[in-house]
């Protein structure tokens, strides 16, 4: 597609920009990949100083460095072919300084326009729910399209109920995006969560149990193109007690399928758990190893659903869980976000998973 | 990955960092660079840097989850240099070809014998970001240091295979924010997108194949109370009384000193939380250095400026036992520092010399607490350590 495009415009500009040589015949062409000096008869070999000393390309005005990239002579002409793709929003000005002395031939070219068109928007926010725990750890924010990064802290906000935007709720200077940019964790400062820190102890933690908020983000943060959103987000929760006890599986409701059939075995928790980690931290085993299936997680994180690729056969399963996965306040199995060291020196876990055994009915 | 879970006891009423590791012991220096062989350094992203030996630069790189050696055989040995460059990142924008809104700048450092500075970063702000390390010379002239045919290593982070399409998709990544060479090892500190943990890996260098290093399970306490498995946001090597300590800075500001000699395998470390740096704040770089007879650590933060902590007493510094609640504006704890309040938009900070660090400078859109894009051109600086 942005082949396509640039083949267009290539033409346009190949058609369009020739440059006019001050004298001679010379001429420096763009054809939407590489630059052409043409009518310069090219010596055999490249000037001492390099081709560089007669011909340059500038990506950009003022006290700047060449563009990078090579040199080539084909069918009589001297071509620069840059070492990166030629890029939406780019001014060129191309040089030829005659080795012979004279003035010097130059010409500007425009790399194609920018795509202005808004695409992206804000299609998940996790914890899903209404209340959030005072002691919330991650937020994960699910975006249509790949966005910019460097910009979450500025358009990420967290309102009080008269609207008035709060300082200091997330951990500043830190985002943590998906290799695909389309989904970030946001960290609220840990030091505010975390009891007995100087932060927590002087500022409280960022959300305070039984007020409202606002999740707020701005239209104006610019997806991976440099575009804004299309619209903006914003999501009404209340601050709930601190979340202090850490998941127990043992505690969780697990309700077996029914053999032959594909329905999804139904774990229900006893709190809301992370959404991240319920993607890749709960499976299913049988007596012949590993069960493949789809995850959907419902009731605002409270419950995960697996259905089976295949129907369910007769016999024992098992759900293992990794220890390692968290609730809403990073508190994981066996084990606090902040551990009391006072008041929880016997609890611990010494295994990684846990396994839930069930059969099917 | 192998993890190892860390039982709390109660006699964890210190202040304590306790390390469950299976590191190598301490190696010998690595031997010369010339072992590395030559080809495409692989890299999908360009983050947190560190010299080690022989002018090898290691590259993290966060979305490939890797860390390269590249031998830049750059080892001309020069005793210092004055670096100053206005707009390194409109100058590094047009070198590459893009608007300098395009440019990201992930990571400074001098290499300690050249003294020429190595910036990491990417052409582009998205998933298609090209990663990039440019080098700047004492002239402030930038170049591009080719990533198409060098000496190289690399070592991978993760056991997802590099022919598995669904692996780039994967959402759980981990952030590599700093790494620094310690006795013949490179240590990786990191952040993940998912799970809250802690994560410091140690890996013996020259890399051997499939040797991953190991990773550290670290824990700290604060205020003798409440123990978290922060993750490491930056850390340096740091010399007291002739024994060698890592000085890590946590994401949730306490900043702990480390003996690197109790790193041995299956060692539990007591380590002491020093200083709390405050809140809605985040540790950038670490620099250590002596002055007038005197011992400093200057720290680039992400809201609080850049603070100078007199670091003198660190060997027999009593450690953060009690909650105090410190006096406001300060809302620190620990180790006394000066902010110092002509150094504005401090992004990185690195060592040149005994007498001077480089400062990459710029300033940000948005409140101190929530920083937005960079508000003008990027700056390097050279200051005399202050």
């Amino acid at each position: 597609m942005l082949k396509r495009k640039l083949a267009g415009i290539a033409v346009i500009l190949f058609l369009g920009m020739t440059a006019t040589a001050q004298s001679q015949s010379i001429s420096i062409q763009f054809d939407g990949s590489a630059f052409k000096l043409v009518g310069w008869k090219v010596p055999s070999a490249a000037p001492a100083k390099g081709w560089t000393s007669v011909f340059v390309v500038y990506a950009g005005a003022g006290d700047i460095p060449p563009l990078l990239g090579s040199y080539s002579v084909e069918a009589g002409a001297l071509v620069f072919r840059p070492s990166f793709p030629i890029a939406p929003g780019v001014h060129y000005r191309a040089v030829f300084h005659p080795p012979a002395g004279g003035a010097a031939v130059e010409n500007d070219f425009d790399g194609p326009p920018r795509d202005v068109t808004p695409m992206a928007r804000v299609e998940h926010v996790y914890p899903s729910g209404d209340v959030w725990p005072s002691n919330q750890l991650r937020l994960y924010i699910y975006f249509s399209a790949p966005m910019s990064r460097g910009e979450a802290g500025a358009r990420i906000h967290v309102l009080d109920e008269n609207g008035k935007i709060l300082p200091g709720v997330f951990l500043p200077g830190e985002e943590l995006w998906d290799p695909g940019y389309k989904r970030l964790t946001m960290t609220f400062d840990p030091g505010r969560i975390k009891r007995g820190l100087t932060s927590n102890t002087a500022m409280g933690p960022p959300i305070a149990d039984g007020k409202r908020y606002t999740l707020a983000i701005d239209k104006e943060w610019q997806d991976a193109r440099g575009v804004p959103m299309v619209e903006g987000f914003r999501k009404n929760f209340r601050g709930g007690p601190a979340e202090r006890t850490p998941p127990d599986p043992h505690k969780w409701r697990v309700v077996a399928p029914k053999v032959g059939t594909s329905e999804p075995l139904v774990v229900d928790f006893t709190t809301p758990m992370n959404y991240a980690l319920l993607q890749r931290m709960l499976q299913v085993s049988g007596t012949h190893g590993s069960v493949t299936g789809t995850i959907t997680v419902a009731e605002h994180e409270t419950q995960w659903r697996f259905t089976p690729q295949e129907p369910w056969r007769a016999g024992d399963y098992q759900l293992i869980v990794d220890t390692g996965i968290e609730d809403l306040a990073g508190n994981h199995v066996g084990q606090l976000f902040d551990i009391d060291v006072f008041e929880r020196v016997t609890e611990h876990i010494t295994t990684q998973t846990i396994s839930l055994p069930f059969s099917t009915r | 990955m192998r993890r190892i879970t860390f039982v709390s006891s109660a006699v964890a009423f210190c202040l304590t960092v306790a390390l469950a590791i299976g590191v190598t012991a301490a190696r010998k220096p690595a031997s010369p660079a010339a072992d590395l062989p030559t080809g495409k350094v692989e890299l999908q992203s360009a983050g947190a840097l560190a010299f080690g030996p022989a002018g090898i630069l290691f590259v993290g790189d966060s979305v490939g989850g890797s860390v390269v050696a590249i031998d830049t055989g750059d080892t001309k040995a020069m005793k210092t240099a004055s670096i100053n460059v206005q707009g390194v990142d409109q100058k590094i924008a047009a070198l590459v070809g893009v608007p300098a809104d395009q440019i990201v700048i992930n990571d400074v450092k001098v290499n300690p014998v050249s003294k020429n500075v190595y910036l990491s970063g990417a052409r582009g702000k998205g998933p298609d970001a090209m990663p990039l390390i440019v080098r700047v010379d004492a002239s402030g002239t930038v170049t591009n240091v080719s990533l198409d045919n060098a000496k190289r290593a690399m070592v991978s982070l993760t056991d997802a295979p590099k022919s598995d399409t669904a692996a780039r998709q994967n959402p759980r990544m981990l952030t590599i924010t700093d790494m620094s060479f310690v006795n013949g090892n490179l240590l990786v500190a990191g952040l993940s997108n998912e799970e809250w943990s802690s994560s410091l890996r140690s890996i013996p260098y020259p890399f051997k194949d499939a040797d991953k290093g190991a990773t550290l399970q670290i824990w700290h306490a604060s205020h003798g109370r409440y123990e978290t498995a922060a993750p490491v946001r930056t850390f340096v090597p740091y010399t007291i009384s002739g024994q060698q300590y890592i000085l890590a800075a946590y994401t949730c500001t306490p900043l702990v000193k480390i003996p690197v000699s109790d790193l041995k395998p299956g060692a539990q470390v007591k380590g002491t939380t020093i200083a709390d740096l405050g809140s809605g704040n985040q540790p950038l770089d670490m620099i250590p250095y002596k002055k007038d007879g005197h011992e400093f650590i200057l720290v680039a933060n992400s809201s609080r400026g850049v603070m100078k902590l007199k670091a003198d007493d660190l060997g027999s510094y009593e450690k953060i036992d009690s909650p105090v609640v410190p006096n406001p504006p300060s809302n620190i704890a620990g180790v006394p520092y000066d902010t110092l309040g002509d150094l504005k938009g401090v992004q990185h900070i690195a060592r040149i010399d005994d007498g001077n660090a480089l400062l990459l400078i710029g300033g940000f859109t948005g409140a101190p607490y929530a920083p937005g894009p960079p508000s003008g051109p990027l700056n390097l600086q050279t200051i005399a350590l202050p």
